[in-house]
């Protein structure tokens, strides 16, 4: 069958690398910025969460260094953010390609989440020499940014997958998915800490029980405790974290495989 | 397993659903779930075909619009899952369903090769292996490294079908991709195609609605109708056949041919004949569509003054062309008994296919109709494609 040459693990790979290197050229043609806005766009957004917290609404004096707590959380987000909406069209975009050549679809939205993960890991390279240079040194627990990234990256994959191919059946997705990103950007611990700093920001533990069922919560915790503190994230973010991506890949894989052949026809 | 170059196609079906607005929005199913109207409408595209190619044939699938052509070759290509049954498709497949549809216009000719050669499964040092022969196949080398979208449609279309062709496949599906781009090159991509049909083992699927090109690139051909197989067998039985067949098809819709009229001039018949006197339906380019009709009057005097007219239709009713003796400043027509009228109609085709011929009878200065037979006559004009392409007249070498 057709399928056969996808079997070798070598052009999957190559294939990937296509299409994110393809993703990450395209995307800052023209732009005389360039690759600058992956670190660009979420400074902007930290600047004005940043004077808004402290100088308007007057919060954010119980944490230290408010700007690089801030940034620490505002990069992770801005990966799911922004691989979440940019993934919602991936399947429709390249409707025409789809209909005349088959190749393996579950790599577009794939790729989407790829292309934002590598800006994602040189954001927070940058990152980590701007705490260095004000004085949050990273500690052993540095190590573990690498499989929280993995998990992470496999449980906003697999949330691509499902917004790609629900998008394709109902047009609404793509609205929904804007101001479900806003919801849920308030409902993580991005601007706040839960209980990674050891800053009690939330009064009531209940409260801090429920926020921490969000899926990403466990990243961001995670991405405070070990770049902002340099200490050793709480275990419930990785019991959170590890589920969730297992959860949100194995639904992505099994929604996309099941809608696949009528997504095609579809399209 | 189906070995290199085989195609086999046991009981597929393949359906689609069906929207009347394809705008669909959550409200919308919520709607339809909540009245219960879960039952989707259905349209089989492909209907239980059973099929078998062997390696080295040349196929054409031929058929009317939505018989399931290009369904067919869909899933041929892997892009469709059958709905039902097997598809099996040996060996490694270049489609030509769409061209240049991996170009990313921000890409140059050259970016564009990798980013496509990893789209059709290929690894990278066969694909850099590749790439001059491309470029040079779409005379595009020295565009290698500008970005196609500063090429033009024609260049565009040039690099994907040498992309497309140049991965030496076992089985080649093309979908009337070679429309497109000038004569010349059209030329050059047929005859990469003759050289593809040469090799004993490689097979060819053509979907078109050019007959001329399936009889010149196909030795079998496949009849499609309303996604069952009708006909299958050697290409000019199959093409006489579906000629026919469409034409019957033509007549028996009750809706389309109309005949109206006061009758006391009538035609008793009407042959179309080509040039040479055959009764026929199909035309070649330059060759005369010639309308024999046998005309009586009913009337006790001679008729004077009548005008004999025609149109020529699309198959959707748009008329295409239509004038009458009257118009022409030709004499004008006295009938007295029956009489046979011939007509010669020389036409030049620009876009050759299904059309539909009408014929009158009237007498403007009276306003009366006698005969009319609107869209009564189908007709098929034909598009040649010559081979050789190019004939040598003379050639001379002097010495100046």
């Amino acid at each position: 069958m057709v399928t056969d040459s996808w079997r070798s693990i070598g052009r999957l790979r190559l294939l990937m690398e296509s299409l994110v290197s393809k993703d990450l050229k395209v995307r800052y043609k023209r732009s005389v910025l360039g690759f600058a806005w992956f670190l660009l766009k979420p400074l902007f957004s930290m600047v004005v969460y940043y004077f808004v917290f402290t100088k308007i609404l007057r919060f954010g004096g119980a944490i230290p260094d408010f700007a690089l707590f801030l940034l620490t959380g505002l990069l992770s987000w801005n990966f799911f953010s922004a691989s979440l909406s940019g993934s919602t069209s991936s399947l429709l975009d390249n409707h025409r390609l789809i209909r005349s050549i088959y190749f393996p679809r579950m790599c577009l939205p794939i790729a989407e989440v790829l292309a934002n993960l590598v800006h994602l890991i040189f954001a927070m390279a940058v990152l980590e020499g701007v705490l260095i240079l004000f004085g949050h040194l990273p500690g052993l627990s540095l190590i573990t940014i690498i499989p929280a990234l993995l998990l992470f990256s496999a449980l906003t994959a697999g949330a691509a997958m499902l917004v790609s191919v629900g998008n394709v059946f109902f047009r609404d997705v793509r609205q929904f998915i804007e101001v479900l990103l806003l919801a849920w950007f308030y409902a993580s611990p991005i601007i706040y800490p839960l209980d990674s700093i050891g800053v009690t920001i939330i009064e009531s533990p209940g409260l801090v029980q429920i926020l921490r069922f969000n899926p990403v919560a466990g990243f961001m915790e995670i991405s405070h405790s070990v770049l902002y503190m340099g200490s050793w994230p709480p275990a419930w973010c990785w019991l959170s974290l590890g589920c969730w991506s297992m959860i949100f890949l194995a639904a992505g894989v099994m929604v996309f495989r099941r809608a696949e052949p009528t997504v095609v026809k579809e399209l | 397993m189906a070995e290199h170059g085989q195609i086999l196609l046991a009981d597929v079906t393949l359906n689609y659903r069906l929207y009347h607005d394809r705008t669909v929005t959550l409200r919308e199913t919520m709607l339809n779930l909540l009245n219960r109207r879960t039952k989707r409408e259905l349209f089989t595209a492909l209907d239980g075909v059973n099929l078998s190619i062997a390696p080295g044939e040349s196929v054409g699938i031929i058929g009317a619009n939505g018989a399931g052509k290009s369904s067919a070759l869909k899933l041929l290509a892997g892009i469709y899952q059958p709905s039902a049954g097997r598809v099996e498709v040996g060996g490694r497949i270049a489609s030509l369903l769409d061209l240049g549809v991996g170009f990313h216009p921000d890409l140059t000719g050259e970016e564009n090769l990798m980013l496509n050669g990893a789209l059709l499964g290929l690894d990278r040092p066969a694909m850099v292996d590749l790439a001059p022969g491309i470029a040079e196949f779409a005379e595009l080398t020295g565009f290698m490294d500008t970005p196609v979208k500063y090429y033009s449609a024609g260049m565009f279309m040039r690099l994907g079908f040498s992309l497309a062709t140049a991965v030496d496949p076992d089985i080649l599906l093309i979908d009337e991709v070679l429309a497109v781009g000038d004569a010349g090159f059209q030329e050059k991509c047929y005859s990469r195609m003759f050289d593809f049909r040469k090799r004993s083992d490689r097979t060819i699927v053509f979907v078109s609605h050019d007959m001329e090109a399936v009889r010149r690139l196909c030795n079998r051909a496949i009849w499609l109708d309303s996604g069952k197989v009708r006909m299958d067998g050697d290409v000019d039985s199959v093409m006489s056949e579906y000629l026919q067949g469409t034409h019957e098809k033509h007549e028996a819709a009750s809706a389309t041919p109309r005949e109206w009229g006061s009758r006391e001039v009538r035609f008793d018949s009407v042959v179309l004949r080509d040039h040479s006197g055959v009764p026929s339906r199909t035309f070649r380019p330059g060759e005369p569509i010639i309308v024999d009709a046998a005309i009586s009057s009913s009337l006790e005097n001679p008729v004077e003054g009548v005008v004999f007219g025609f149109s020529l239709h699309r198959p959707d009713g748009e008329l295409v062309i239509g004038t009458n003796n009257l118009e022409m400043n030709q004499p004008l027509i006295t009938i007295e008994g029956s009489i046979s009228l011939s007509m010669r109609l020389d036409l030049e085709v620009f876009e050759p296919g299904s059309y539909v011929l009408g014929l009158a009878l009237t007498d403007p200065v009276s306003k009366r109709d006698y005969h009319w037979q609107e869209y009564f006559h189908p007709i098929t004009l034909l598009d040649v494609r010559r081979d050789p392409p190019v004939k040598l007249t003379s050639v001379d070498w002097s010495r100046n």
